[in-house]
């Protein structure tokens, strides 16, 4: 074993030759601190070795809810992370998490499971066997499914039923993608999950979603050689893709069109067009989308203001409807979410805006100087989402495990600031003579159809 | 032993009633509670349906007909090791809530 120490040592010196790689106080954030990547037993692994006190460690598995086999099961497998296993049980891990400070966690997104550690930085070995046996060897007991398991299942389900903006946001999900990524993130009504959701499907799911090609590690703030020391040694025991089955993971089709759902408590409504998808996997990428979605906007960056965005100048405060532009890119397919909410009149008056608001974009009558805001905006978020640790490790993950490059934030920023006035407008123009993907939910007595707030769908 | 083993359980008389040894065990406890719980369905069914055959027989003041009885490699043990398992659990806390943490010397 190579000692900490020298390790350290070494690095240190390395960067100590080369100036050119260090960031001075004043620079402009310039994406220096890269991650490195690399292999380990047959795992995609990445760091990048930032010299803090802390660490943060994931383990990102391609088997978010797109490749789920059953309804329900990415959700199921998520909520047994850190149950009893073959070598310890959830106790135990949660107090030898608890005496190390740790802190552990657990989410899945449309695309991906992800399993999270924050420690010490000498506490990665521990965090790093924990992960693999975590993904590897969980036991999924019947009574754990039935004691802890479901209980908090049905919480997330009462919850979501209650919410007409989650609604909406899978509503046209939905809508725009069918099957693969339309399917919702969570299963809204017990009854159908019900048939599937069992702990021998979770457990089936596991062995498919846990496998070597399937899955990478993720660090920050370790060092890569440990990194990939320790995975070769914790995870070197995990199936190859050889015997499981390989997850369905066609590639997605945006179909576009319109759901509408009645609810008591609450009006929201989501119009989204196709968009683009996540810089790390190349071909379908197209800058200008978030462009548009900084320059529709909605929501002011700056106090005491409504800001320069389309929708926000669009929409008067007193209508009494909170919008928002978000553009949400996955690994093969994108969506560009127009969300309102608010009361059902308001969101009549404001939705008709949209359609309006685009058309005025494609028809190039925006000024140059709010283009360059929205650049600058778009490129502000981009980079800020590189600062966001969490969010940053499963992009970095995702994107190794789709075989493309890691996410490297200034490329990406680099891309948006290429992007020229008319193929912002080009892109408008292609959004409108599409087909959009509509979802109302609330009072439909009054929320409008698509065709009448001038989309096609 | 075994065969002394094999002559005293039989003469205790609960096969002849056609019961398992598990069904003995006294159920007012948390920990036989919470094991109950843990049963599959299938399980539950099947003990409930032998302690009423068992108090039906104790009632009439009959035995079960020979073939009814409970063979002894029916005689399986399916409650215990649950209840082994929640035990090994409390043990478990209890050890980790009453621990000392010492500091590795450097």
């Amino acid at each position: 074993m190579i000692s900490r120490s020298s390790i350290r040592h070494l690095t240190f010196k390395r960067c100590r030759y080369q100036p050119a790689n260090r960031r001075g106080l004043a620079a402009a954030a310039s994406g220096n601190f890269k991650f490195q990547t690399g292999e380990a037993a047959g795992i995609k692994i990445a760091s990048r070795d930032l010299s803090g006190p802390t660490t943060t460690l994931a383990l990102v598995a391609k088997a978010g809810t797109r490749y789920q086999t059953l309804p329900g099961v990415a959700d199921g497998l998520e909520k047994f992370a850190y149950k009893n296993t073959q070598k310890r049980s959830s106790l135990r891990i949660t107090r030898e998490t608890e005496l190390l400070g740790g802190e552990i966690s657990a989410y899945h997104s449309r695309e991906n499971i992800v399993l999270q550690a924050k420690f010490l930085r000498d506490d990665l070995p521990y965090f790093v066997e924990l992960l693999a046996e975590v993904a590897g060897k969980t036991k999924f007991t019947g009574h754990e499914f039935h004691e802890e398991v479901i209980p908090v299942l049905t919480l997330h389900q009462r919850r979501l039923l209650t919410s007409t903006r989650d609604l909406a946001h899978d509503s046209a999900h939905k809508v725009a993608f069918h099957r693969g990524l339309g399917v919702p993130l969570y299963t809204t009504s017990p009854t159908p999950s019900a048939r599937y959701l069992t702990e021998e499907a979770i457990s089936t799911y596991s062995t498919v979603a846990y496998t070597k090609p399937n899955i990478a590690v993720v660090a920050n703030g370790a060092n890569l050689v440990e990194l990939s020391k320790w995975t070769g040694e914790f995870f070197k025991d995990y199936p190859t893709s050889g015997e499981a089955k390989k997850l369905d993971s066609t590639t997605s089709k945006y179909f576009g069109g319109e759901e509408r759902i009645s609810h008591d408590s609450g009006n929201s409504m989501v119009i989204a067009f196709p968009g683009s998808s996540s810089f790390t996997t190349g071909n379908t990428y197209k800058p200008e989308i978030a462009i548009l979605a900084a320059l529709l906007g909605g929501q002011s960056s700056i106090k005491w203001s409504s800001g320069f965005s389309l929708l926000s100048k669009a929409i008067p405060g007193q209508l009494g409807v909170a919008v928002s532009t978000t553009h949400v890119s996955y690994s093969d397919a994108g969506l560009l979410c127009v969300a309102l909410n608010g009361g059902a009149n308001g969101i009549r008056a404001a939705s008709a805006e949209v359609a309006k608001a685009l058309e005025s974009v494609a028809a190039g009558k925006v000024s140059k100087e709010d283009i360059s805001k929205a650049v600058a905006l778009a490129k502000f978020r981009a980079l800020e989402a590189e600062q966001e640790i969490t969010y940053r490790l499963e992009l970095t993950g995702s994107g190794l495990i789709h075989g493309g490059n890691p996410f490297q934030m200034n490329e990406v920023a680099k891309s948006i600031e290429s992007v020229s006035v008319e193929q912002v407008a080009k892109a408008a123009k292609d959004l409108l003579a599409g087909k959009a993907a509509v979802s109302a939910v609330g009072d439909l007595h009054v929320l409008p159809f698509a065709e009448e707030i001038g989309l096609k769908v | 032993m075994t065969p002394l083993a094999n002559w005293y359980t039989d003469a205790a008389g609960y096969r002849k009633l056609g019961l398992r040894a598990d069904d003995l065990i006294p159920e007012e406890s948390e920990t036989v509670e919470l094991a109950l719980k843990r049963l599959s369905p299938k399980e539950a069914y099947d003990r409930v349906f032998r302690l009423r055959r068992a108090f039906q027989c104790s009632l009439s003041h009959q035995l079960l007909p020979k073939e009814e009885q409970t063979k002894p490699e029916e005689d399986i043990l399916y409650l215990t090791p649950i209840i082994k398992e929640i035990e090994a659990g409390k043990k478990e806390r209890e050890d980790l809530e009453s621990m000392v943490i010492k500091r590795r010397a450097a």
